[in-house]
């Protein structure tokens, strides 16, 4: 059913692949999500459930076997000016300076030298990184500090859709709670739609307006998380909420089983 | 790096040459053959006199007339064979097609090729191409003959290739995507990541064809009609027994290989500047 406010809706979407070690891998098998215009929704699912190639598939830069993908009512043919992804850690170019990999998008779209350098050093001071980092090269930075680049990189071209593959892993606990009030202070001045995947139930609990839960390439559980912003960890509410999805999840045969494996 | 430091580093690099210094001149002292270390750095200190003894241009002009044909090979192997080592590997039809090929080709000696050259170049030259019987005039020009540059192509092609071919095919497919998912086009693609991710591939390549290229000059320089070059220098040097060009040559052949070496290095740094960071 397209709903005005829904603006990536995948549809009984099916993506198998084919691999030397494992034969054939269903990746994502009648998949049904909506994540609503200026939400942050986060997909939560143990690692090899299907996540990644889910924000692959919204960002165009792969095709469904079967079922359909939209994004704000059209249908997904292939990137989009007005989305960004941000991986893991790999996806800065170490050949490039911050800075170049801050204005990589806005490149490619042919944008000028002196505007892509204005936009990159407005960019560096909003996720609160020193100007002069611009001109650093990526392995000269902490983890910390990359993740931020990455952010920055992402948000470069103004996207309304900002697609997240576990952007904030392998960081430690006080930067990735830093790097998760960073982002939220981003979404809730510009209120772009944003997916983030992640593995951790307490950060998408965290960060969440809404957790869907993946597990074997398909969605098993919803949760709307209401509690009011900004969070506090160590509050009664969220660690109730946390608890709560915590529990509806261990009642669930299908995540159970996900977990055995 | 500190001043005693690159000091000790170049006293450390002169003890070899030194050492075969004082063997040298031991030897010629005792050979009649083995030319004395006087007897060719005249050679070398007069760069610009004829052998008198010889049938063969300066030393100078000879090690000049070498460094075109390198440069000429070279360059062509370098703009054929990056372009083809990118689609090599970059599309695994190309690769199919053309691996078994190169894989063939590449453990042929560059001097095997020789004979192949003559047969499909013959004598010709640039100069021979443009003003025919009267080519001979244009001297220098006229000696760039057409099949020293394909053997010396043949020699550098093929470590280009392969080495560009590693580096392309070993893209990793965040980096790609980093800039697809903004609609980034194939020329994009190529010029954004592809090549500055091969970069320091390429370089290696670069460097190992520079090496043969010049390696195979000598041997490519025994040509029927060459009349110049330390290749020829060499061998004229000893049909007619004057082993002090033989050896001013050979001396001129490493020092132009060094600085050669030292120019790829330098370029080398400057392309794969973020990689060696990356591993330090």
């Amino acid at each position: 059913m397209n709903d005005q406010n829904d603006m990536i809706r995948f549809e009984q979407v099916d993506r198998h692949f084919h691999t030397e070690a494992r034969g054939e891998v269903r990746a994502l098998r009648r998949f049904d999500m909506t994540a609503k215009r200026g939400n942050l929704t986060c997909v939560l699912g143990p690692s090899g459930c299907g996540k990644t190639t889910l924000l692959r598939l919204a960002a165009g830069l792969d095709k469904p076997d079967g079922g359909r993908v939209f994004l704000n009512g059209q249908a997904v043919n292939g990137p989009a000016k007005n989305i960004s992804l941000m991986s893991q850690e790999g996806s800065l170019l170490p050949w490039r300076s911050v800075r170049g990999n801050i204005a990589l998008g806005l490149q490619v779209q042919g944008v000028g030298r002196a505007a892509r350098r204005k936009r990159a050093e407005a960019l560096l001071q909003r996720v609160h990184l020193p100007t002069n980092v611009g001109r650093s090269y990526p392995h000269e930075l902490s983890g910390g500090m990359r993740r931020r680049v990455a952010l920055a990189r992402a948000l470069c071209t103004n996207p309304s859709v900002l697609l997240m593959d576990e952007p904030f892993a392998g960081v430690d606990e006080p930067t990735r709670h830093q790097l998760q009030n960073e982002l939220l202070n981003v979404w809730s001045a510009d209120k772009q739609t944003i997916l983030f995947v992640t593995h951790s139930l307490e950060e998408a609990v965290y960060l969440a307006d809404r957790v869907i839960v993946m597990t074997f390439a398909r969605a098993v559980a919803q949760f709307e998380i209401d509690l009011p912003r900004p969070r506090n960890r160590l509050s009664e509410p969220f660690v109730k909420q946390l608890v709560a999805v915590r529990e509806a999840l261990e009642a669930s045969s299908e995540y159970n089983q996900t977990i055995k494996h | 790096m500190s001043v005693s430091r690159q000091a000790s580093r170049i006293a450390l690099g002169l003890v070899i040459p030194c050492a075969v210094l004082v063997v040298w001149h031991f030897a010629s002292r005792h050979s009649a053959v083995v030319p004395s270390v006087a007897s060719v750095v005249n050679v070398l200190i007069h760069p610009w006199q004829s052998p008198p003894t010889l049938d063969s241009t300066s030393l100078a002009s000879g090690a000049l007339i070498s460094v075109l044909r390198v440069a000429c090979g070279f360059t062509l192997a370098a703009i054929t064979a990056v372009p083809i080592g990118l689609i090599v590997g970059r599309n695994r039809t190309a690769r199919d097609i053309l691996n078994p090929v190169i894989a063939a080709a590449m453990v042929i000696s560059p001097i095997a090729w020789i004979p192949v050259a003559i047969i499909v170049f013959g004598l010709s030259s640039p100069a021979s191409s443009m003003y025919g019987d009267e080519a001979w005039r244009y001297g220098m020009f006229d000696q760039l003959r057409y099949a020293i540059i394909a053997v010396i192509w043949m020699g550098a092609f093929f470590p280009i290739v392969l080495d560009t071919a590693a580096g392309a095919s070993s893209v990793r497919e965040a980096h790609l995507e980093a800039v697809q998912v903004y609609g980034a086009t194939r020329m994009q693609r190529l010029r954004f990541v592809i090549l500055p991710a091969a970069a320091p591939a390429i370089v290696t390549g670069l460097r190992v064809g520079g090496g043969i290229a010049w390696r195979v000059i000598i041997a490519a320089e025994i040509f029927p009609g060459t009349r110049s070059g330390l290749g020829y220098m060499i061998t004229t040097a000893h049909d007619q027994a004057a082993y002090e060009y033989a050896f001013a040559s050979i001396i001129v052949i490493g020092a132009i290989g060094l600085v050669l070496d030292g120019l790829l290095r330098l370029a080398a740094h400057r392309v794969t500047r973020w990689q060696v960071k990356e591993r330090s």
